[in-house]
């Protein structure tokens, strides 16, 4: 299940977050995406040890915490997603179909003539539509 | 790590047990240790030892193995096996003979016998290996160990011994290079003894495990186990690693099926084999180099056990066993990874799936950090209830560890007699807990905080590592140590802040804020709570849900909270005892007593709190004129704010002024000679601008810049604010993320985008004239005067000072006064200021002599005479060009306008004017022979003259300027060392230099003609300079100025030949004339000369055509034609050419010399007749 799902932007400054979970542990989860950033500046600095993926948005797995796994996508622009899941058996396809979709919505959301670049995201529609794409994590490729 | 046995820490070394000959034991034990591999001694000083030392070992054996199979085994590892396998148990025993023993006389040889034979039983049971070391004296110089000991003897001894030959081993310490032979040869046998005992021990138990031959898992773990031990011991590591592992997986299946101790002790014992086995694995896994292996084999780990919680008793024995197995494996990372430099990277294969931080013993230091702290967490619960169940009995006290590991037993102590009593779980979880109480948990969660938190500084992991920060800093708040948490969480914000993590920020902000409040920081704690209640917290709640206890002590973050720290910071600084819900801290109330004053400057992050925007509406003002400003004062706190009074400051000080809330009470403490302002309202509005505009006057030219806003608030708080430019503000660090409406600091958005909070206040208008008269270009060489007028038209002149700058128009050249050299000419200075001439000095002779005049080539600083309101001055600048060139003149007036200097300020007023510089004269010259005489010049060089031959000199001189200009004379004069070495005739008679006043229109031309007759023979005559006076023309007399025209020198020479050309200057139609050429030969010698005549078709002539005569010294010959034209009009005359041999020079008139006009009949003019034989010497030759 995925508990938390994250847009950063290229300042590192946090676009959008949200946490689904009953647990009421959102601060925690706005720790884990926050400390990830530094897997993800260490990625992108040294994008030899990451191998082939040199021009590869995907990030995959960046650390795995005690309960959780911690994905990460890099857009052309900089901007991070990040997205927090408890299955300790997640397939890479469907995290990154996962990102594609997401990926989608952010893009259809900044594209909002009333957005204003590099602020944070705060459409009712995007929200619906990532709450969606969460739902039905793992569900199409089954 | 270190709570580890050693032998559980270190790779088992090989232990051999020498016996007999202690004098050689040191020596031979040294060696072995140096080995490589080390072996281990076991040094026993005489066989009498032998049976104490393996006595009890042999029974303890046979006790162990004598037990029932069939009955239950009490335990996994016993706690001392391996610890005697490294110690006592020794692989092989050497057993040192003297060779006098064996070969000396049957009492010392039975003797021998029977301490072998002593030996043999003790170890046979065993399996231990013997050697037999026969020690060769050192005195013994032998090819051979034979010639010591008998053939026999030895066959005995092996008999005795029932050894091969190659393990009786001769130790010879008889030279250096025997000893380390011999050394070289027991270290060999012994390696080798041992590793075969090693192999057979191994492999006896090992067919045990194949066979299945044992009754219970335990046994069978415990064997594998061994196995993997005598693996280790003959480094076979893969073969050890593999057993571990068997081990371990055997291990993990006892959880489910095992039923011999309770519950807890069970899990207990099963953990701390597991925990054991799993150390031996990774220690072999890493020290292989196989880091990604050994990561991977910890994630196995880690999860085959994590959901191994136990009872709900005991939970924090789970968490601390998980705490360990981090730390153990941080530390065993941390080590291995020192020693082996490059890890391998997350390419390899098997490590796909491991991400950057699990190479990093940072992150297993934290983990365990993390599982310590639920450790502490669970066992806090445990105690609790405990405590309620009715307290810890004693009986705690007596619990040890017992023979198997991670077993505990009751010490009961009975008539001296130690007995082991199994434990009840209920037992054991009392004494666990008791034992849980010793230690501190809050400063190991620290240090391995602190441990994690500097290796992920040092891999610039700053996030990881303010994470660890973080939670260093919380533990630090559990134990009270609020200033160390107070310097850590500082440093956490603003990592967050700068990021702008504002739910991290809020969280890492509370609790600084709690650290503050505790600690007494009265400043800090409302910094702080101001921060947190500007925070821009969204506002939507529901849509994120906190945990309130996870928030720490500010509460989750949400606008009411928000709010609730404002009332509260609020309530503190307007100093109303007991509203404040401070809790049990008294301190804070009692130390607020005082003012507050608090800075807010550009990177403050109280710039939320209160953001101060200056702007002028103006750039430049005037000194003394009102000049609007506009300031616009900003918060994001959730609730209205009042502001009592606003003081700005400028760094004027006397502009300074404050503005008053009018729905205060104004106190009028400390404002005395202050403007004060009243606004009717001071309320900050949530995100809304406070603009207030107001005048302000400066009467100081210069910067007039506002510094500060200092806003007061409630009785106690001041917070000054730092005023900043509204074209220049950045964003609100935290609020420029979030999505709202731009707002403008000011009404007007074009002042927003460009206002100052510094503007510049000019200098007071200047009520003085400054005239530059000067009309008209200057001419090059006179004396060009620029009359300066300065008229006063309402202020009084003191101290006034005139500064001129000549300037280069093109930048070339600047005459600036630096540029004066003392040795540089005054050619280097193509314009010159010559100084300065007052016109009033008459007037005012005493003012004239205090002024100070200092005049340099382009500079000059005049001082101007005290003038009074309409009075005027006025000075002419004298001014020279020597060359035509453009400059600036640059005049600038400085004067205070009043008496008193320092009261008031200069006033400048600044004039400019360019003034080309133009050439007014010219003048050129022209040397011409008579007319019709061409002396022969041999010379080549020009110019040439003749000698003692009159030549013409004319002298034009060309009137550029555009004015009318007076020529007053011309003469030729020579230079002041130099003769005249010519007679000179002026043309026009005999009136010497005076022309009378001669005008020269612009463009006109005026020519003088001299007449030159050298008396010298010379290559470079001097003939002087044409001196030219002249002046412009105007009513007032100016003075004349003098050009000098320098005449180039000439050569002179006496020509051998003179050719003269005699004819008409007319001739009429059909009427014969004369044509004549008088050759004239003034040398010494007699001169041929060849002449020939070419015909003409409008002349009939008469004479030879060619001919050849010689001339006689200083004589003339004349040849001469009788010609007839025969055409009118312009005629050409028959080309004449004379040649002279001796000089191979030939001339000829040229044409129009000989050119002739025709009349048709003869022309009636008398007059013209008469002047016509006058002028013939000297005509003008401007009529030609």
């Amino acid at each position: 299940m995925i508990v938390c799902v994250a847009v950063v932007g290229h300042q590192n400054n946090p676009l959008y977050i949200q946490s689904f979970t009953e647990a009421d542990d959102a601060l925690k989860l706005h720790h884990i995406v926050h400390c990830s950033l530094d897997v993800v500046d260490e990625r992108v600095n040294n994008p030899k040890k990451s191998g082939p993926t040199l021009n590869e948005t995907f990030l995959g797995l960046l650390y795995p915490t005690e309960n959780y796994k911690v994905y990460g996508y890099l857009t052309n622009t900089k901007v991070k997603f990040i997205l927090v899941t408890t299955d300790l058996d997640v397939r890479d396809v469907d995290v990154r179909n996962f990102f594609r979709r997401f990926h989608a919505a952010y893009v259809d959301a900044v594209s909002n003539p009333f957005h204003v670049p590099g602020k944070k995201i705060t459409s009712r529609t995007f929200a619906e539509r990532v709450s969606n794409i969460v739902k039905s994590f793992g569900l199409s490729s089954t | 790590m270190e709570e580890y046995p050693e032998e559980l820490r270190t790779p088992p070394v090989t232990l051999i047990s020498l016996v007999g000959c202690p004098e050689l034991h040191a020596l031979i034990s040294s060696h072995l240790h140096s080995e490589q591999p080390p072996i281990n001694t076991l040094a026993l000083p005489d066989f009498s030892k032998i049976s104490v030392i393996f006595s009890d070992k042999s029974s303890d054996g046979k006790a162990a193995s004598a037990s029932d199979p069939s009955s239950p085994t009490p335990g996994i590892l016993k706690r001392d096996w391996l610890l005697k396998h490294r110690t006592k148990v020794p692989a092989v025993l050497a057993a040192l003979f003297n060779s006098e023993q064996i070969s000396g006389d049957p009492a010392q040889w039975i003797q021998v016998c029977t301490d072998l034979e002593n030996l043999r039983n003790v170890i046979r049971p065993k399996n231990i290996k013997l050697v037999v070391v026969v020690v060769v004296p050192a005195t013994f110089f032998a090819s051979s160990n034979d010639d010591l000991i008998s053939e026999d003897r030895m066959a005995a001894l092996r008999k005795r011994a029932e050894l091969d030959a190659k393990h009786i081993v001769f130790f010879n310490s008889g030279d250096e290079l025997q000893l380390k032979e011999s050394l070289n040869k027991l270290g060999s046998t012994f390696a080798e003894l041992a590793t075969t005992y090693y192999r057979e021990e191994g492999r006896r138990i090992k067919t045990r495990v194949e066979k299945k031959n044992f009754s219970s898992i335990e046994l069978n773990i415990r064997n594998c186990f061994k196995v993997a031990v005598h693996a280790e011991f003959r480094r076979d590591w893969v073969e050890a690693l593999r057993f571990y592992e068997d081990a371990y997986h055997l291990l993990r299946q006892m959880v489910s099926t095992s039923t011999r101790l309770p519950v807890i002790q069970r899990l207990v014992e099963i953990k701390i084999v597991a925990e054991q086995l799993h150390f031996k694995i990774s220690t072999l896994l890493l020290h292989g180099g196989k880091i990604a292996d050994a990561i991977a084999w910890f994630r196995k780990h880690n999860a085959s056990y994590r959901n191994l919680v136990g009872p709900p008793g005991v939970v924090f024995m789970h968490w601390e066993w998980m705490s360990r197995q981090f730390l153990v494996f941080a530390e065993l990372l941390e080590t291995s990874s020192k020693a082996i430099q490059s890890i391998s990277g997350p390419a390899s294969n098997t490590a796909e799936k491991l991400t950057e931080w699990e190479f990093q013993p940072a992150y297993y230091y934290q983990l365990a950090a993390n599982y310590l702290k639920e450790k502490r967490n669970a066992l806090e619960l445990a105690q609790q209830s405990e405590e309620a169940a009715g307290g810890i009995d004693g009986s705690a006290e007596s619990v040890a560890p017992s023979v198997y590991v991670g077993q505990f037993s009751r010490l009961l102590e009975q008539e001296n007699v130690l007995a082991m009593q199994p434990l009840t779980d209920e037992e054991y979880t009392r004494y666990s807990i008791a034992e849980g109480k010793r230690f501190q948990d809050s400063f190991e969660i620290i240090a391995l905080l602190k441990k994690s938190h500097e290796s992920f500084s040092g891999i610039k992991a700053k996030r990881m590592g303010s994470l660890c920060a973080f939670q260093m800093a919380k533990e630090y708040y559990t134990v009270a140590d609020f200033t160390n948490a107070k310097q850590l969480l500082d440093d956490v914000a603003s990592l967050y802040r700068s990021e702008g993590w504002v739910t991290l920020l809020w969280e890492a902000l509370g609790y600084v804020r709690e650290c503050a409040r505790r600690a007494g920081m009265v400043k800090e704690f409302v910094e702080y709570s101001l921060e947190m209640a500007a925070l821009p917290v969204s506002s939507d709640t529901s849509v994120q849900s906190f945990d309130s206890k996870d928030c720490g002590p500010a509460g989750p973050p949400s606008l009411a909270q928000r709010e609730n720290i404002h009332k509260e910071v609020f309530s503190l600084v307007s100093g109303e005892v007991g509203s404040v819900s401070i809790g049990d801290n008294l301190d804070l109330q009692t130390a607020c007593n005082g003012p507050l004053h608090l800075e807010i400057d550009l990177v403050s992050p109280l710039r939320v709190v209160l953001l101060a925007s200056v702007a002028f509406h103006e750039q430049i003002i005037k000194p003394g004129v009102p000049a609007l400003i506009t300031v616009s004062l900003l918060s994001q706190l959730p609730m209205n704010v009042d502001i009592d009074q606003l003081e700005l400051q400028f760094n004027q000080s006397e502009c300074n002024f404050i503005i008053m809330n009018s729905q205060r009470p104004a106190s009028t403490d400390g404002r005395q000679g202050r403007r004060v302002e009243r606004a009717p309202s001071l309320s900050l509005v949530t995100h809304k601008w406070l603009r207030l505009t107001y005048e302000v006057q400066s009467e100081l030219s210069g910067k007039l810049e506002c510094i500060y806003v200092v806003a007061k608030m409630r009785s106690l708080l001041t917070i000054c604010c730092r005023a900043e430019s509204p074209a220049s503000m950045d964003d609100l660090p935290l609020w420029r993320f979030e999505d709202r409406v731009q707002t403008f600091p000011t009404k007007d958005p074009a002042l927003a985008f460009s206002g100052q909070k510094a503007a510049q206040v000019e200098e007071a208008d200047p009520q003085v004239d400054l005239v530059l008269g000067a009309t008209g270009p200057a001419l090059v060489e006179e004396c060009f005067l620029v009359p300066v007028t300065v008229t006063s038209k309402g202020h009084s002149v003191f101290s006034g000072e005139l500064k001129v700058n000549l300037v280069d128009v093109k930048g070339g050249g600047l005459f600036s006064p630096r540029e004066v050299e003392p040795l540089s000419s005054d050619s280097s200075h193509h314009v010159q200021l010559l100084g300065v001439s007052s016109t009033d000095t008459e007037d005012d002779p005493q003012v004239a002599s205090s002024k100070i005049m200092k005049i340099q080539q382009s500079f000059g600083l005049v001082s101007v005479p005290f003038l009074k309101d309409g009075e005027s001055w006025s000075c002419k600048l004298e001014i020279k060009w020597n060359r035509p060139k453009p400059i600036m003149l640059f005049v600038s007036l400085g004067y205070f306008p009043d008496v008193n200097e320092l009261s008031s300020q200069k006033v400048h007023v600044h004039k400019s004017l360019q003034i080309e510089g133009k050439t007014g004269i010219v003048i050129s010259h022209q040397f011409m022979l008579p007319f019709h005489q061409y002396p022969l010049l041999l010379s080549k060089q020009s110019p040439s003259l003749p000698m003692n031959e009159a030549s013409v000199l004319v002298v034009s001189t060309k009137n550029c300027s555009e004015v009318p200009l007076e020529l007053q004379s011309m003469s030729i004069d020579m230079d002041d060392d130099h003769e005249r070495l010519y007679t000179l005739q002026h043309g026009g008679g005999g009136a010497e230099d005076m022309l009378g006043i001669s005008h020269l229109m612009p463009g006109a031309e005026f020519r003088k003609v001299f007449t030159i007759v050298p008396e010298v023979e010379s290559s470079s005559l001097v003939l002087g300079s044409v001196a030219l006076r002249w002046r412009r023309k105007s009513e007032t007399q100016e003075a004349c100025v003098l050009t000098k025209y320098k005449l180039p020198d000439v050569n002179i020479e006496l020509p051998p030949l003179v050719v003269r050309q005699e004819c008409p200057p007319y001739a009429i139609l059909g009427d014969p004339f004369a044509y004549v050429l008088r050759i004239k030969n003034q040398t010494k010698l007699l001169q041929e000369v060849k002449f020939s005549l070419g015909d003409a078709q409008s002349f009939v002539l008469a004479g030879s055509h060619t001919d050849s005569t010689f001339i006689l010294p200083k004589s003339e010959h004349v040849v001469s034609y009788k010609i007839v034209p025969l055409c009118s009009g312009m005629q050409q005359l028959p080309r004449v050419t004379v040649t002279s041999v001796r000089y191979s020079a030939a001339f000829q008139p040229s044409v129009a010399a000989s050119t002739v006009f025709v009349f048709p009949s003869k022309p009636h003019f008398q007059i013209a007749a008469a002047a016509d034989a006058e002028n013939k010497e000297l005509e003008p030759v401007a009529t030609e």
